[in-house]
């Protein structure tokens, strides 16, 4: 049954795997909520309308934009950001080939591509080139050109058994 | 940005939506995936006080041959073999939707309806504010064609030019219970440019039917934009034919979007093409005229003379795709 929600009623969210209770507004947009609530700051706002992907996080590890999700949406789901793909030392193999690659200048962008190749290599380790193309354009980088990113991901992707 | 405030409602299935639509009507909005009403909401363009999420209807998901939930998630349907393979032309629009992550969340039944956009409707509220409202938020004037009373914002979904070549139909309910209506006849032609389709205060769109003849039907899609990701079409063009065994024109339908405020079919000009043979000349022609029919205004990023002129071209190219005689460049 409908019963409007309101106010500051609390939710329980999963957040990189640690379940959590939180007030939270029904307008209250998730990448509002990680990065002001939760000062879950890796993921970043740049356009705040969808069209530059610097707010991926997974979903039940599907990438989707943080900015056009409402948090009470993500009730009863799996939100993994940045930080959840982070190891508790060092790096990812990704995030690794994105610095030996070079795939990163001003970094902005940076925690939204890992999170969309994240995502990609765990469905398709051999993604081709063109694959890990389409996959990222949804992702924009105003800095590299995008070669050394397709190229940090290509790399992971083959090294994966 | 954050959102002004509103209610949140969670229905979970179609009659307590439609229900609930109705106890709130005209005060609320659907929410589907979000990925369009969301950045409007943010820009402050017509909010509403109540959000029906529609995220747990399931009623509205499933895809097969026949039927496609609204709810379908763009990135869903690509994923579907079995879709895929039944209707490559659809797919070519499907693919062409904005950028994986917005198809991530994006919905079938949001792109049907997703809002018809203007240069000056898509900006924040001190921008609108600043150059004095537009009748489609919160104005009494249109500043793309001042003189008129009218809404020119341009139709910008992919989907719909594709799906009505197809001949499918959404299904609707409402407070008068369920109806099917034409993808093609489903949107406002002659209207105002505001109320954009026939849909009526508080309906939902449920699924999409697809005839079992669209199966049979060699399809295709094509758009114009200016970057190959996340634009809007500055112009959508779909046509499907089928050919008969002795290579006569058995059926061709045509529908061009991104250049007025609905989808236009063009059945008084492809009709007189069936039961003849294919020829690049006539094909030719059907595209010149379709040219000189299209109106775009200069509302969006490309200038409207270039997107009629397109309109010429693409026509051609995707007419005589499906008609299988060339000139089909990408």
């Amino acid at each position: 049954m409908d019963s409007p929600m309101s106010g500051r009623a609390s939710i329980r969210l999963t957040i990189n795997g640690t379940a959590m209770e939180l007030g939270c507004p029904p307008e209250r947009i998730l990448l509002d909520l990680l990065r002001e609530d939760l000062n879950l700051t890796g993921t970043k706002r740049g356009c705040d309308l969808g069209t530059c992907g610097c707010c991926t996080v997974l979903l039940d590890g599907r990438p989707v934009l943080s900015c056009l999700t409402l948090a009470r949406l993500a009730i009863g789901h799996d939100v993994t950001t940045i930080e959840g793909v982070t190891p508790a030392t060092g790096l990812s193999p990704l995030q690794k080939a994105f610095v030996e690659h070079g795939a990163t200048q001003c970094g902005f962008c940076t925690p939204g591509f890992i999170m969309t190749g994240t995502a990609l290599l765990r469905d398709h380790p051999d993604a081709s080139r063109e694959e890990i193309e389409r996959a990222i354009s949804g992702n924009l980088c105003r800095c590299t050109g995008y070669l050394k990113i397709v190229e940090a991901i290509q790399a992971v992707g083959k090294e994966t058994p | 940005m954050h959102l002004d405030p509103f209610e949140l409602h969670r229905p979970t299935s179609v009659e307590e939506t439609v229900a609930l639509a109705g106890r709130l009507a005209p005060k609320f909005d659907y929410l589907a995936g979000g990925t369009d009403l969301l950045p409007n909401y943010k820009m402050r363009l017509n909010t509403r006080p109540n959000l029906i999420a529609l995220e747990d209807v399931s009623e509205l998901r499933g895809v097969s041959l026949d039927r496609v939930g609204a709810m379908t998630r763009l990135a869903d349907l690509e994923a579907h073999g079995g879709f895929r393979s039944a209707y490559p032309g659809v797919l070519e629009a499907v693919v062409e939707v904005a950028t994986p992550l917005v198809r991530a969340s994006g919905t079938l039944g949001g792109n049907l309806l997703v809002e018809t956009r203007c240069f000056f409707f898509n900006q924040s509220f001190p921008w609108r504010e600043s150059l004095g409202f537009c009748l489609k938020a919160d104005g009494d004037r249109c500043h793309v064609v001042p003189q008129k009373e009218k809404c020119y914002a341009t139709f910008s979904g992919d989907l719909a030019p594709s799906l009505s070549v197809l001949d499918a139909e959404v299904e609707v309910a409402g407070p008068d219970g369920r109806r099917r209506v034409p993808v093609t006849t489903m949107y406002d032609a002659a209207g105002d440019g505001i109320q954009r389709h026939h849909l009526k205060p508080g309906e939902l769109l449920v699924a999409v039917h697809f005839p079992p003849a669209a199966r049979t039907l060699r399809a295709t899609y094509r758009k114009l934009r200016v970057r190959p990701s996340f634009d809007f079409p500055e112009l959508g063009v779909a046509a499907a034919a089928r050919l008969t065994a002795d290579g006569t024109i058995d059926h061709l339908a045509l529908s061009v979007g991104g250049t007025e405020t609905f989808p236009k079919r063009f059945d008084e000009l492809t009709g007189p093409l069936v039961g003849s043979r294919p020829t690049l000349p006539r094909v030719r022609e059907l595209a010149a005229e379709v040219q000189k029919r299209v109106r775009p205004v200069h509302n969006t990023f490309l200038a409207a003379d270039y997107r009629k002129k397109m309109t010429g071209v693409f026509v051609r190219r995707a007419v005589g795709q499906v008609l299988g005689i060339g000139e089909g460049r990408p």
